[in-house]
């Protein structure tokens, strides 16, 4: 997992993918989202690939004049969620089944339908998904925000 | 004042000299605001040519070359010139006009994305959307150009932020939050690398072009003579270490010396400043140097470990780390003495390898070995050469001692062809007072020969020497030597004139038949104030030895043709 801090500007999301695209990376998750009173934007990227090239890509990273910080984290060393929006078939599952689940809430109703939000881990979110089988219609997911911990002293 | 006006007046305020380019469309405002300036353009014929102009004129000059072009294919032209600026960390500021902003996107005529197509090949783009940014994109542009390991900027600006009206305020100073390039030297690494050096028996020196960029030779010369330890370089190095120094064993690499391939395989240390371990300098990595605890000194951290692993790294500029180096030896040891054991071992391989074939001069009149040696016994020390990309360069690299920083100007990093003759120009204009020779191949030449129309109008008066071997010679050795002499697509059929080629442009231009015909029209070339153009023909079949076939280690190395090893 990637962690960077960029300057709140057009085109410095695209300096980063650049470096991610150069190493040939596969993105599998990545949110964004603005923070510092507006200032920086924090992007938090998974990646599919071996440590090495993930480091490499980190270390390229901090030379890229508009990234301010850049890290790898192991899941370990990091809080993180996801958030997933899940379109239920309650033809196929009962909403009062639904309802019992853990990590959800039904956040739309249809007539065929639910919509659930789901928050978790990546794993947990995988999970949950599984645990649906059939009746899952559709998914979004946003992909891991995470802020490494404190660490132990 | 008007967007365009702006720019020209920050460059002035950057104290540019010369700008390299073309106009087109997009660019007019800008032009037209160069009517009254200090800054002298200099019309080129393809943008390509005013990138390496603007590069070579940086690398000389200590500070940022600057070219432009138009929008669309003004900017794509430059791609080449500003990706090879990029491989070997030269200060460029490239500057080009886009389609109006109300334009964008539609695909109107010359527009080309040039930030998204320049963004992988710049250390920097910046794209100014109103007047009142661009005196600070341009500063910003230079200082990061400039300064940490150089690189190329793009400020790539629309026509009608060029034309627009606003107050200007000019910055002294800018701060760039994601930028620092001048990390302090961390004093307890610099006290490890004394210890390190102290304690080694067969250390060895190892410079690259950071050297030449941070001007720090004469503190890794005081530390090779502190240590009277061997010192080789890489090939962007050249120069950064008199070559004509008892202690120097000139480049190691795939076309390096063979003494000094053979003394880095042999050394226990190796400090190794402002290099960035290029295949093409340590063949298989794992292979290279393996006895040696290595010291890595550069100003860019992501250098640091990323092909070969090293033992210590030092961040830091390398005049500032090599000055408290040599200071923290000096409280460690006195002067060591030349006859150190390493030393005679040193100097018995060197003796031993005089006589490999490859050092041998060829039976021909003309070859590219024996005109590099006596194009080195003419030009005075402070003679600035410049070369294109194939074997000719390759015979520089073995052959041609560069005795002083910054006076060779050669594309390594990105290899490009039609290199020599633009970088010549720009080198001159930086260097008025010194002779500037580009020495080329007949192949990379032709790349680039239409820049002989800008020397002859700006009277700029460079010596090309053109090795015509009438082939793409370094793709011929490399099909001869390791793909079973299988030629395709390197011999050239229809080759010019090279003489009335020049004489088309209004160059001197003489065909030599003997050395001494040579050496008269080098003198002669040096001399003129005019451009001049020296053909010299050769073989095709002389190929560049020693050689280390790619990805293979030094014991792989070749010293000679079949014919001649067979009998070595």
């Amino acid at each position: 997992m990637l962690s960077t801090l960029v300057e709140n500007k057009p085109g410095a999301l695209f300096r980063v993918v650049n470096v991610v695209r150069l190493m040939r990376l596969n993105i599998e998750g990545m949110t964004l989202g603005v923070t510092n009173h507006g200032e920086d934007c924090r992007i938090t990227i998974t990646l599919d690939g071996d440590e090495a090239a993930v480091e490499h890509v980190a270390r390229q990273l901090v030379k890229v004049i508009d990234v301010l910080e850049a890290h790898t984290y192991s899941p370990e060393e990091v809080t993180a969620r996801e958030l997933a929006l899940i379109k239920v078939n309650t033809d196929k599952m009962s909403v009062a089944d639904i309802q019992k689940m853990r990590l959800c809430r039904i956040v739309d109703s249809s007539a065929h339908s639910v919509v659930v939000e789901v928050v978790g881990s990546a794993k947990e979110i995988d999970d949950f998904v599984k645990s649906l089988t059939t009746a899952v219609l559709d998914i979004a997911r946003t992909g891991v925000a995470a802020l490494p911990k404190e660490l132990p002293a | 004042m008007s967007g365009a006006r702006a720019i020209v007046e920050a460059l002035e305020r950057e104290k540019v000299e010369y700008i390299f380019g073309m106009p087109g469309g997009a660019t007019l405002p800008f032009y037209d605001a160069l009517w009254d300036s200090k800054v002298k353009h200099v019309l080129v014929r393809h943008e390509q040519l005013g990138a390496h102009m603007a590069d070579a004129y940086g690398r000389v000059a200590r500070r940022a070359g600057v070219c432009t072009g138009t929008s669309g294919p003004g900017a794509t032209n430059l791609v080449t010139g500003i990706a090879t600026a990029f491989a070997d960390s030269s200060p460029v500021v490239a500057i080009t006009g886009q389609v109006a902003k109300a334009m964008t996107g539609r695909n109107g005529f010359q527009e080309t994305d040039v930030v998204g197509v320049l963004t992988p090949v710049t250390k920097y783009t910046v794209q100014p959307l109103s007047a009142a940014e661009i005196p600070s994109a341009i500063r910003k542009g230079f200082y990061i150009a400039e300064t940490g390991r150089p690189g190329p900027v793009l400020i790539d600006i629309p026509k009608d932020v060029q034309q627009e009206e606003v107050e200007m305020t000019f910055p002294e100073s800018i701060q760039i939050r994601g930028y620092s390039p001048n990390y302090p030297v961390d004093v307890q690494d610099i006290e490890r690398a004394a210890d390190m050096l102290a304690r080694a028996e067969r250390p060895v020196l190892f410079g690259g072009g950071g050297i030449r960029i941070a001007d720090a030779a004469s503190q890794f010369t005081a530390i090779a003579e502190l240590l009277m330890a061997p010192v080789i370089t890489t090939l962007q190095g050249k120069g950064t270490f008199p070559e004509d120094h008892p202690l120097s064993l000139g480049p190691i690499g795939m076309h390096g010396r063979a003494e000094a391939n053979r003394i880095v395989q042999e050394c226990d240390l190796l400090l190794a400043v402002g290099v960035r371990f290029s295949d093409r300098s340590t063949g298989n990595f794992h292979e290279f140097a393996p006895e040696a605890k290595i010291i890595h000194v550069d100003t860019d951290p992501t250098e640091f470990n990323k092909n070969k692993l090293v033992d210590l790294s030092v961040l830091g500029d390398a005049n500032r780390a090599l000055t408290l180096l040599y200071d923290a030896l000096l409280r460690r040891l006195a002067k060591r003495d030349e006859n150190n054991a390493w030393l005679k071992h040193v100097n018995q391989v060197r003796e031993e390898l005089k006589g490999i074939p490859a050092y041998r001069d060829s039976y021909a009149e003309l070859s590219g070995p024996k005109i590099v040696k006596l194009m080195r016994s003419i030009l005075p020390p402070e003679a600035i050469l410049t070369t294109g990309v194939g074997r000719h360069q390759m015979w520089c690299e073995i052959h041609y001692k560069v005795l002083r920083p910054r006076t060779w100007i050669t594309s390594t990093g990105l290899g490009t062809m039609g290199f020599g003759l633009p970088a010549a120009i720009g080198a001159k204009l930086a260097a008025p007072n010194v002779p500037v020779v580009d020495f080329d191949g007949d192949g990379s030449f032709v790349m680039t020969e239409q820049a002989l129309a800008t020397a002859v109008e700006e009277r700029i008066p460079v010596v090309s020497i053109i090795i015509n071997d009438r082939s793409l010679g370094m793709v011929e050795q490399w099909q001869r030597l390791m793909y079973n002499r299988r030629f395709v697509g390197i011999r050239f059929q229809n080759i010019p004139d090279f003489v009335k080629l020049a004489q088309a442009y209004g160059v001197q231009g003489r065909l030599v038949g003997s050395l001494q015909e040579f050496g008269d029209a080098l003198r002669e070339g040096i001399r003129s104030d005019q451009p001049s153009v020296v053909e010299v023909p050769v073989s095709h079949e002389e190929d560049v030895f020693p050689f280390m076939p790619p990805g293979k280690g030094i014991k792989d190395t070749v010293y000679g043709t079949s014919k001649e090893m067979a009998v070595f």
